[in-house]
């Protein structure tokens, strides 16, 4: 069983790691969609410097705290898109029959599907994530931690991803699903919850979990606390279980397109 | 300019065969102004409060026009498809057409705003007075005048956008300028009016296209004044000439250069 995990993600690692140099064969775009993306994400600071400016606090938060929230949004972000790009285009894997080739190959087909190709602005994110890091304040624990939620938070926001996206096995259209979901997940974690109340503050928590991906880790990061620390490691192995059942589960509706395609 | 309309009149047509695609693109819209209520609730104590000459009704008035403006646009798909014409070669085919690359491509995308803009309109007016139960004091005219100055500035953020795709000429891949200008436009023009900056950026905000592809009709529509009216026109039109200038010497400068394998 070990062998069998190592082996396939020795064969992830190698298709990230071709891919990455694919990307890298025209360096001026290389680096100008990671500097871009850089900028793109800092440009953000202007906007909070402002609502500063008005409010020493808000939703709960210090202007440094939502450096750290948009630090582990951008992490999460970065991992999720640079690691499982094709995780966020599985509707139109499964819709166009592009899962034939996977399916021939003695791997685990949604990891192997996932993981043929990287995003390359997505390096951006994470850089852009540990500078925030440095600007909250660096420590080892702070740094070891963060790292962690960033991972944890990627392959959660990847999870998310594949269940709304499994449901294109048995519904066609469900690609705006899988795309509104993803949009709503980006679009909260930004924001401090704190501005948010009510029935949306509980949604925030459960049914669209930016809470579980951004808020709880911030709080972990800002004090620790054991039980939220285990929160989202719970959440995330339980979301993580739930895409590959979702996923294996919907598989065995998928029909070929009689798709002609060459991998290289 | 018959050719131009006709090409503006037959993406209309092909636009409302996708109607239900702008739809889902509503979610995004009300989401967006959704937290934009929730963060000037929060950081307006009293909603008469004037914070930077605007109450709190005017904030929310604000982000919804300039939203109106950005998502009705749809800069991303147009710069990628220049973007993509330029790498791919496909703008060779459009060398020996009788139109011009740059008035093809800013009529026929003027085509689909003009859907978009129309449903993004109706559905900002709705969640406007639904989240705060009130219009702006606006007459016919003055509305017509809004109306006038959303029109410039979606075809200046058009050009503006054309000129960013054509980038690919220099660059190969233009996309990550666009990335820039798009949360330039976001943070500096969409989020928060010019006067909420300090002193020394509003001047330079007062003079960039911000002003008069964003602050300019969102701030007609919530604080209405022909004076005002006149000068963001007036610097509108100015623009229009700029952003075409530019896109047309940097095509033709492309042009000469085009090297094209294949076919």
């Amino acid at each position: 069983m070990l062998m069998v995990v190592k082996n396939q993600l020795k064969i992830s690692w190698l298709s990230i790691k071709y891919a990455l140099i694919r990307e890298m064969l025209n360096k001026t775009t290389f680096l100008t969609n990671i500097i871009f993306m850089v900028l793109n994400n800092a440009s953000f600071i202007v906007q909070w410097i402002i609502l500063y400016s008005l409010k020493d606090n808000v939703g709960g938060y210090t202007f440094k705290q939502v450096l750290l929230l948009w630090g582990i949004a951008s992490g999460t972000y970065g991992v999720a898109h640079f690691f499982f790009k094709k995780a966020f285009s599985l509707s139109d894997t499964i819709n166009t029959g592009k899962l034939d080739s996977y399916l021939v190959q003695p791997k685990n087909v949604l990891i192997s599907a996932i993981t043929t190709d990287i995003d390359t602005s997505a390096l951006g994110d994470m850089i852009y994530a540990y500078i925030t890091l440095f600007i909250y304040g660096v420590t080892l624990p702070n740094f070891l931690l963060f790292t962690f939620f960033c991972i944890i938070g990627g392959i959660f926001l990847t999870s998310i991803s594949i269940i709304l996206s499994s449901l294109s096995f048995w519904f066609s259209k469900s690609d705006i699903i899988a795309d509104t979901g993803n949009g709503l997940m980006t679009n909260f974690a930004t924001y401090p919850d704190g501005i948010f109340k009510g029935i949306v503050k509980i949604l925030l928590f459960t049914l669209i979990p930016v809470g579980i991906v951004n808020y709880i880790p911030v709080r972990v990061m800002v004090s620790f606390n054991l039980g939220s620390f285990l929160i989202v490691i719970m959440a995330t192995i339980f979301i993580v279980i739930l895409a590959f059942l979702v996923f294996y589960k919907g598989l065995k509706k998928y029909s070929s397109s009689n798709l002609m395609m060459a991998k290289i | 300019m018959r050719k131009y309309l006709f090409i503006y009149k037959s993406e209309i047509m092909s636009e409302l065969q996708y109607v239900f695609n702008i739809l889902i693109g509503f979610i995004g819209y009300v989401i967006i102004l959704f937290i934009f209520l929730n963060l000037w609730k929060y950081i307006y104590n009293d909603p008469n409060e004037l914070i930077n000459g605007y109450n709190m009704n005017q904030m929310i008035w604000y982000v919804i026009i300039t939203e109106i403006l950005w998502s009705s646009l749809g800069g991303r798909k147009l710069c990628r498809k220049i973007c993509d014409d330029v790498r791919g070669g496909n703008i060779a085919y459009n060398i020996n057409k009788p139109y011009s690359y740059i008035g093809y491509s800013l009529f026929s995308h003027l085509g689909s705003a003009t859907i978009r803009g129309i449903l993004y309109i109706i559905l900002g007016m709705i969640l406007g007075f639904i989240f705060l139960g009130s219009f702006p004091n606006l007459n016919i005219l003055s509305i017509l005048a809004v109306l006038l100055s959303g029109i410039l500035a979606t075809i200046i953020s058009t050009l503006l956008i054309i000129f960013i795709g054509l980038l690919a000429f220099i660059i190969e891949d233009s996309n990550p300028f666009y990335w820039l200008y798009s949360k330039a436009m976001l943070v500096l023009g969409t989020i928060f009016p010019i006067e909420y900056f300090p002193k020394v950026m509003q001047t330079i905000l007062k003079y960039s296209p911000i002003y008069v592809v964003s602050y300019g009709p969102a701030k007609l529509f919530v604080e209405f004044s022909w004076p005002n009216f006149i000068t963001i026109i007036f610097w509108q039109l100015i623009y229009i000439l700029i952003a075409y200038g530019l896109c047309a010497i940097l095509y033709k400068k492309g042009v000469k250069n085009l090297n094209v394998n294949g076919g």
